[in-house]
Order: structure tokens, then C-alpha cells, then sequence
């Protein structure tokens, strides 16, 4: 990944940064990332796309931080980042208060790879293309009402090395993936619906390799999801008022990254992420203290999931992975954080610090944010289940500033009447407020039916990074929640 | 490197590849961030952005390559790369060739030098008046100050050939009760070319004045109110507008509402992309597209009636028609979709926002909106979301008090087609989306807008 000549450089940046009498402490990551993402839509190749990033960036902290960053590894290039982070530090200084409180911690050494049993990399582009055809042909056989579909993958190689003026030096290799398909059907009002398979586009991600894609079975899911859009056109929609609703696995993923992952973010708690994301109603002073679920939710992040995209050795600042519960018997116990915003509780970090790419600097992430997996199975679920609505496959989210106020629609429904399903249900939708809905949950389903998530489009940060995060989750039923239908209201 | 020096390089590597049909597009930014919060400068960095990326056709099978080293080297790399793989793949019907020599097109300009060589240390002075101010009304600041320097160049084996250079500096403020656990929030923005041109102490004023007036608020139920939306509420409409409806790939799957023809909204809505105006306060981002098609003025919405879609070559090809100028790069940088990169929408008679809000007997002023999606049903434009730092409620044509934020979920094109009033002045918004271009828009007034939650100000624990 480094060449000897840079790896020379790397180390001769870091001892010059440790010879500057204004840093108390710096970073030198070294990134390089190799992508490759293929779509194929309605039988043409939409997307054929192989991509190479790879950089240093630097970061350093005076009174507080500074950040710069090079694409090019040479010693001259990495001397005029280091210069430049270094002034940035200064500058920023003049206006620091309070010196940025960063606690030392005991330097690391060691290395971490993703488990592939084939790369992806060395896969032929037609088997993978083939791979991609077929389902695409196989949903929009039959013509119409089906109209278009589509069927992608995407892998990413990442390899990143840190050292740091404390001594760590870590080095890391993974390899994240994801693969999934859509249809979309055409009413004859003009008005389309969307299944989409494994789960909505984003969300099937892991961290494994070409294994993973014939485990995914997408021809074997064309007809469910083609006969569901075209059974939504003329499906009813789905009723207004309070109802039981069970969320399938995808669905809760998505709910816990929205309503737990990010309020729970210590970075967006104190204030730090207003220009863009916002604040979160899960204050320092509520630890320990607030009832955020029931109590059979315990949520945890666990960076250490086998194949999670939460997964890693060592976070950017270097704290090791590890599993820090979040919510406890449904109340709230602790934060994703940092060294710089634990420290400001009195605790340590729980190692969530991650950057996109070699130009920016890291910031809190989620990691694997799950809940905990209880007992039985879907099936049991819905059998104990009276008169309710299940609810499948996001369609659209949205969340307040402070992680309160929910709204999400699922691409499909089923009503649910003495326990079995009975009919399908158009265009559904949800909303709440997040800690009465949690608390409102009175059933998880068990270890069987537990899936692991992971979501490779997670936006935070000014500007914009994304990031791969993890989220375990099992089919949930919450008591008399808000639901109802995507027309107007 | 300039624009001129990015299009040198670009046929440099096309010259060393030796591939008989390739595309280069490069860009390089260079982008000085101070994002403060809680009242402190937290993050202050430097960012490079460099991006090459190559498109190869072998036939009608097109590989595309990236990569983020502006080297001759690696940049002919990488084309050889895609001319490997471009024979694997399957045909993509209807691809027309990359972009032919082309006529010399005036180029706007918008390069101001003072953004290009903003320093660390004149970001800092100039916040630090911001944070002292913010501070000094008993309020907690936070925002960002960016300074921006852009160059872009597209180069083809078929002869075309384009550069450009442009700067952005754009501050946004904002004035808040607490740091980050809610409470009265206010926010000032504003986008330019030259960093010197910025009016910092006067959004920094608004903020802190919005913040005020956003104390102690009420709690509304749900239902349908009157409502002004300010020009940042209105432009993430657009915003998510031009992502569900614009473009070509949109309305092949049937997903989008331009019924081309169509009154699809109401008479005094008109939409339109329109990339090539030199005005300082509106003329963002590169003047062509990634495959190096002159962006020219398209009519999307006029007086209401759907006009026309947006298409890159290969999409227009298939169509028949000519290319709008509308690739784009990807979120990720790969190959992307078709769409806006500056959306401009006319504005209206109002002078100004207070005659808007002098027309509703009871209903709200909102000045941004939060977390909007346009998924939901996007043939009707269905669109949910919530105000966000600064909801109020109007009674007899008068601000009366703050309101906490309130969740809506309706049709935008259907809201719009109950609207009465649009102010004359227009603001430009920096697009969240993607670094350059932007949203113009008016504050807009529109009848019986449909709210259908509220947001709880605090919790017990």
C-alpha cells in the first residue's frame, strides 16, 4: 500500500510535527481507497465505474485543532500539509478560550483485515455484469405495468495506516460491499410503485467479499418483488389512525440509525454538528436518567460485529473497537464519542472517530448501533399479533433537529386481522415521537430472525462526509403507533 | 492549477493514452472551512479536492475510471484501465460518442481574487467579530465560514475542449439558545463570489434577532395553515423537486410529475436551470457539464406548465433531442445522474416578505425547513419535513409569536398552485448536495399547506 520512500516520508512528517513546540498531539492517516460500482438499468449499463483515492491527511491540535491534507506522498507535498495544519492550529488558537481538552492515551500497535473469501477485485467485470442482467431481465419480463428496473453493486477497498505523535501506528485493510435490486411498476392514474430487494438502496451493505453475492439470491427474489409492485397498483392504501405496527428487520435498522445512532452522538449533544445536522434531545445531564424504551430495548455499538461495515481495529484517534451499551433495559446509559467529547463528561471514549477519505478529518460515527435480539420468530409475531399493520422496506425518512419528531414510509404493507396477513396495503407511513415509540415496544423478535445491516450512504459533517455504519436488528412490534398513508393529510 | 492548466493536462493524458474514443473531465477545489460551534472555531481545515474522471467507449461499450492524482502518469493510467474494460460490457443503446469540437462560448466570470487567496488567519479575524457579537446578545453561535477556489476542465478525443475557474465564499451563521439541545435558534446566510462582498454582520444580526423572536414558543396542533416560506425553505424544495422530477431517467420510470405540456402546478410558478447568468449575486458553478456540454437556459416550469426534462448525450440521443448540459458527477464522484446545477425560480410582486405575511389572517412564517424528503409519492410531489430555526405564528397579518417546529407533509406542486404571492427579491442558496452551483428562489406564500405533527420541545427524563 506504501511504498518504502512514503512510508520514509510519513514517518520523518510525524517526527517533524513531534519537534513543533505549539502540538500537543497530531495524526498522519494515510488513505487509499479503491472503489468499483455497477448498474445495469432496463438491460443497458447504467453505471460501469472503478474509482482510486489515496492521500495523507493531518491533523493537529495546539490550543485547538488544525486540519490539511495532500493527495501527493512526497516529502516536500507532506512538509507543506503538515505547515499548513500546523498554521491553521495557530490561527484558530487566537480564538480558543479554553485549550481543547484531548486526554493521552497509551499508543497502539497492530493491523486489521476484512475476512474475504474471494475478492471482489479479481472477480471478471462480466461475471459481475451477468450477475446483474439477469435479475434486471428477469423483472421486467411480462412488460407491462412493470416499467423499469434496475440491479447494482458496489465494492470499496480500504486501506488506511495511522500514526500519531503518541506512538500508535496502526494499519488497516477493508473491503465493503453491497448489492441490491428495484422495480418499478406503472398504474394506469400515471402513479408508480417501488419494490426494491434485499432492502431499500443503501442499506444492503456488509463488510466480506464476492461470497456475499450469491448468498443475496436476487434471481430468487424477482417474482415476490415484481408481483408486489404490481399488486400494490391496485392495492388499497393504508389506513389512518393508531394501529400495532410491526417493522421488519430493514425497517428497524433504519429506525435506530435515526433515533438512536444520531442522537446518541455525543458531537451533535454538545452542539458541535448544528450547520448541518443538528443538535439531539439526548442531553449529558439525561444519562443514566432517561427512559428512553422498554424494557426489552437494549441497544448497543459494537464495533467488533463480524462482517459489520461498523467494524474496525482502532478508530482515527486510535481508541481501540470494542462494545459500549447504549441503551440498557430501555434506558439511556451512554454516548458514541470521542477522546475530546468523553473527556468533557468525565469518561472515556467509546471509539467512533472516523474520516471519509484522506481530506477530512474524523468525526463521531455510528459504528454497529443494534438492538438486542429477544425471542421468537416473525411468524410469531404476526400469529400474536390481532389486528395490526406490518410494515416492510423504507421508502422515505425524515427526523427533526433533535431526533424527536419521526415520519418514515415503507414501500409495502400488510394488514393484520386474528393474526395472519391478509391483504396488501399501498403507500404507508408512520410517525412518532422517539421515546414514546420505543417505550411503546412490547415484542423483538429472537437470535433467528436477527439480521446485520449495514448503510453506506450515512451523511454528517460540514462539509458533507459519508460513511459505513452497521445496524443489527430483528422484526419489532410497537403498541398503537401513528400510521397512515403518503397522500394528503 | 487553473482551469487552462487542468484542460493542458487533460489532453496531455489523452495524447499519452492513446485511446480512440476517451472523455476527461477534471476538477480541482481547494476549500478553506472554519466551522465553529458552541461558541469556538472547532474545526478549521484546508481541503483538497482533486477528481480525474475518464470515460472510455470501445464501440457503444463505455468503462469510466476515476481517480484523485492529477498526474499525466496516473491519469493516462486509469484511461488505459477503462479501455480494458470497456470491451467486457454490455452495449448502452442509443450512446451517440463523446462531445465533438465545439464553438468558442463566452465563459462567465466568476473568479474573484480575494476568495482565492483567503488565508487561515483572515477567516479567523472575520469570525472573530461574528463569535464576539453572538456572545455578547447572551446567545451561542455556530456556522461556517468557507472560502472556495474551483477549476474544471473537459477534454475529448473528438476535439471538444473546456476549462473554467471560479471562487465561492459563502458564511453561515447561526444564533442559538442552547449549543445543541434545542431552544430559539436564528439563522443569517449568505453566498458570493468575493469573501469581501459577504454580509457578515448583517446576517450575523438577523440570526441573533430571529433567535430573539423565536423564545418561548407555543405549541400549534396540526392542520392546514397559510404559510411564507422564506427563499432557504423554498430552495430545499426545489432542491428535492429537481432530484425526483428533472430529470430524463426520472420520468422513464415513471416516478416523476412533468407531464411535458401539462399544467402540472399553478400559473405564477416558473422554473428554469439556467447556469449562464453573469450576475455576481446569482452566477455559480462551471458553465458546462462533466461530458462538456455548454449549459444553456432550459425552461422546466412555465406559468405553471411543465416545459422540459433534463438530459445529458446519451439520454437526448435516445430521445431524439439535444443535450441540456446536465450530467453530473455522482455523490461519490462516479458516474452520476442528470440534473440541476442552478435552478432558478422567477420571482413575484411582494416587495418584501412582510406584505407576504401581511396577506394571511392566521397562519405561519417559516424561515428553513429540516430533514425534507420527496420520496413519498413523487408523481404528486409529496414531499415531509419540519421547520427548523424559526416558526411563527401570523394573526392578522402580523408575526404574533414563535411556534415550535412543526412537521408538514403535502404536495409541493399542489401547495404551489395555491400560492398568492412570491417576493420580488431573490436569494441565492448554496445547493447541500454538491459543492457549487445553487437554488434561487423567492420567499413564497402559499394557501392551506398541510402540517401534520409537532415536534416536543423537551422531555422528561
Amino acid at each position: 500500500m506504501l511504498t518504502p520512500t512514503e512510508e520514509a516520508a510519513l514517518l520523518a512528517t510525524l517526527e517533524r510535527l513531534k519537534r513543533e513546540p505549539s502540538i500537543r498531539y497530531a495524526e498522519v492517516r494515510f488513505v487509499s481507497e479503491k472503489s468499483e460500482r455497477l448498474r445495469v438499468r432496463d438491460g443497458r449499463p447504467e453505471q460501469a465505474s472503478t474509482g482510486a483515492s489515496r492521500g495523507v491527511g493531518i491533523r493537529v491540535l495546539a490550543r485547538t485543532w488544525g486540519f490539511a491534507c495532500t493527495p501527493e506522498l512526497t516529502p516536500q507535498a507532506l512538509d507543506v500539509a503538515a505547515t499548513r495544519a500546523v498554521r491553521i492550529a495557530a490561527a484558530s488558537s487566537m480564538l480558543a478560550r479554553e485549550p481543547t481538552p484531548f486526554p493521552a492515551q497509551p499508543a497502539v500497535r497492530g493491523t486489521y483485515e476484512t475476512r474475504v473469501v474471494r475478492d471482489p477485485f479479481t472477480v471478471p467485470l462480466d461475471e459481475k455484469m451477468r450477475a446483474l442482467e439477469a435479475p434486471v431481465r428477469a423483472l421486467l419480463r411480462g412488460g407491462k405495468p412493470i416499467v423499469s428496473a434496475d440491479a447494482w453493486m458496489e465494492w470499496v477497498r480500504l486501506e488506511k495506516r495511522l500514526l500519531t505523535t503518541e506512538g500508535t501506528d496502526t494499519t488497516q485493510r477493508f473491503t465493503y460491499g453491497g448489492a441490491g435490486m428495484q422495480v418499478f411498476a406503472l398504474g394506469d392514474d400515471g402513479v408508480s410503485q417501488r419494490r426494491s430487494y434485499p432492502t431499500w438502496q443503501g442499506s444492503e451493505g456488509f463488510q466480506a467479499g464476492y461470497e456475499r453475492i450469491a448468498a443475496l439470491d436476487l434471481m430468487g427474489h424477482t417474482d415476490e418483488i415484481r408481483d408486489e409492485a404490481i399488486g400494490l397498483l391496485s392495492a388499497p392504501a393504508c389506513p389512518e389512525g393508531p394501529h400495532d405496527l410491526i417493522l421488519d428487520a430493514s425497517q428497524v435498522a433504519l429506525q435506530i440509525h435515526e433515533s438512536c445512532g444520531h442522537p446518541t452522538e455525543l458531537d451533535r449533544a454538545l452542539g458541535s454538528e448544528i450547520s448541518l445536522a443538528g443538535g439531539s434531545f439526548m442531553q449529558p445531564g439525561m444519562l443514566g436518567k432517561l427512559r428512553y424504551g422498554a424494557d426489552i430495548v437494549d441497544i448497543v455499538a459494537d464495533s467488533t460485529s463480524p462482517g459489520g461495515m461498523g467494524t474496525f481495529g482502532w478508530d482515527d484517534e486510535g481508541s481501540a473497537a470494542g462494545v459500549h451499551p447504549l441503551i440498557e433495559r430501555g434506558t439511556f446509559v451512554d454516548y458514541l464519542s470521542s477522546r475530546e467529547t468523553a473527556a468533557g463528561l468525565g469518561r472515556s471514549s467509546t471509539g467512533t472517530m472516523r474520516a471519509d477519505g484522506w481530506n477530512r478529518p474524523p468525526l463521531i460515527r455510528m459504528v454497529n448501533v443494534s438492538l438486542q435480539p429477544r425471542a421468537g420468530t416473525l411468524d410469531d409475531l404476526i400469529a400474536d399479533t390481532q389486528d395490526g399493520i406490518f410494515m416492510l422496506v423504507d421508502k422515505s425518512w425524515s427526523i427533526d433537529d433533535l431526533r424527536l419528531n419521526f415520519q418514515f414510509s415503507c414501500e409495502v404493507a400488510w394488514e393484520i386481522k386474528h393474526g395472519k396477513k391478509t391483504r396488501l396495503l399501498r403507500d404507508p407511513r408512520y410517525t412518532g415521537i422517539t421515546n414514546e415509540f420505543w417505550r411503546s415496544c412490547d415484542a423483538i423478535c429472537g437470535e433467528s430472525e436477527w439480521k446485520l445491516f449495514g448503510i453506506s450512504t450515512c451523511g454528517k459533517g460540514d462539509p458533507m462526509q459519508i460513511m459505513q455504519v452497521g445496524h443489527g436488528a430483528a422484526p419489532a412490534r410497537f403498541k398503537q403507533v401513528a400510521v397512515g398513508n403518503t397522500g394528503r393529510t | 492549477m487553473t482551469g487552462v492548466e487542468l484542460l493542458a493536462l487533460a489532453k496531455d493524458a489523452l495524447a499519452r493514452a492513446g485511446a480512440a474514443h476517451a472523455e476527461v473531465f477534471i476538477t480541482q477545489r481547494q476549500r478553506g472551512c472554519a466551522r465553529f460551534a458552541c461558541g469556538e472555531l472547532a474545526q478549521h481545515m484546508d481541503l483538497d479536492e482533486p477528481l480525474a474522471v475518464v470515460r472510455v467507449a470501445s464501440g457503444s461499450r463505455i468503462a469510466e475510471a476515476q481517480t484523485t492524482s492529477l498526474h499525466p502518469s496516473a491519469i493516462a493510467d486509469v484511461i488505459a484501465h477503462a479501455a480494458t474494460a470497456a470491451p467486457l460490457l454490455p452495449q448502452t443503446e442509443g450512446f451517440p460518442g463523446f462531445a465533438p469540437r465545439g464553438g468558442v462560448t463566452a465563459a462567465p466570470k466568476r473568479f474573484a481574487e480575494d476568495t482565492a487567496a483567503a488565508t487561515p488567519e483572515l477567516r479567523t479575524d472575520m469570525l472573530a467579530k461574528v463569535l464576539t457579537k453572538v456572545r455578547a446578545a447572551g446567545l451561542v453561535a455556530a456556522g461556517m465560514l468557507e472560502s472556495q477556489r474551483a477549476s474544471y476542465a473537459v477534454a475529448t478525443t473528438e476535439g471538444c475542449a473546456r476549462s473554467h475557474d471560479e471562487t465561492m465564499a459563502s458564511f453561515k451563521v447561526w444564533a442559538l439558545e442552547t449549543p445543541g439541545a434545542g431552544g430559539a435558534a436564528g439563522y443569517g446566510g449568505h453566498m458570493h463570489r468575493s469573501i469581501a462582498a459577504l454580509d457578515m454582520d448583517e446576517e450575523t444580526d438577523r440570526a441573533i434577532r430571529m433567535c430573539a423572536l423565536g423564545k418561548n414558543p407555543m405549541e400549534l396542533d396540526a392542520g392546514q395553515y397559510d404559510v411564507v416560506l422564506e427563499p432557504a425553505a423554498m430552495a430545499e424544495l426545489l432542491e428535492w423537486l429537481s432530484a425526483i422530477a428533472f430529470g430524463a431517467p426520472e420520468v422513464e420510470q415513471g416516478g416523476s410529475p412533468m407531464r411535458l405540456g401539462e399544467r402540472i402546478t399553478g400559473e405564477s410558478v416558473t422554473l428554469a436551470e439556467d447556469a449562464t447568468l453573469d450576475d455576481e449575486a446569482f452566477g455559480f458553478g462551471a458553465p458546462f457539464d462533466r461530458e462538456g456540454t455548454v449549459r444553456r437556459p432550459i425552461p422546466l416550469i412555465e406559468r405553471g406548465v411543465a416545459r422540459n426534462i433534463l438530459y445529458d448525450r446519451t439520454y437526448a440521443a435516445r430521445a431524439g433531442v439535444t443535450s441540456t448540459g446536465s450530467a453530473q458527477l455522482g455523490e461519490t464522484g462516479g458516474a452520476g445522474g442528470i440534473g440541476t446545477s442552478n435552478m432558478r425560480m422567477s420571482g413575484g410582486q411582494a416587495a418584501n416578505v412582510d406584505e407576504l405575511i401581511a396577506g394571511i389572517d392566521r397562519g405561519l412564517y417559516v424561515c428553513r425547513l429540516h430533514y425534507v424528503n420527496g420520496f413519498l409519492e413523487t408523481p404528486r410531489a409529496v414531499m415531509t419535513g419540519l421547520t427548523r430555526d424559526g416558526c411563527f405564528l401570523v394573526e392578522h397579518g402580523k408575526i404574533s409569536r414563535a411556534v415550535g417546529n412543526m412537521r408538514f407533509t403535502d404536495s409541493l406542486l399542489e401547495g404551489l398552485a395555491r400560492s398568492d404571492g412570491m417576493t420580488k427579491e431573490r436569494r441565492a442558496i448554496p445547493t447541500w448536495w454538491s459543492a457549487g452551483g445553487c437554488v434561487v428562489a423567492p420567499a413564497v406564500r402559499m394557501r392551506a399547506f398541510a402540517f401534520n405533527g409537532k415536534s416536543q420541545r423537551a422531555l422528561v427524563g
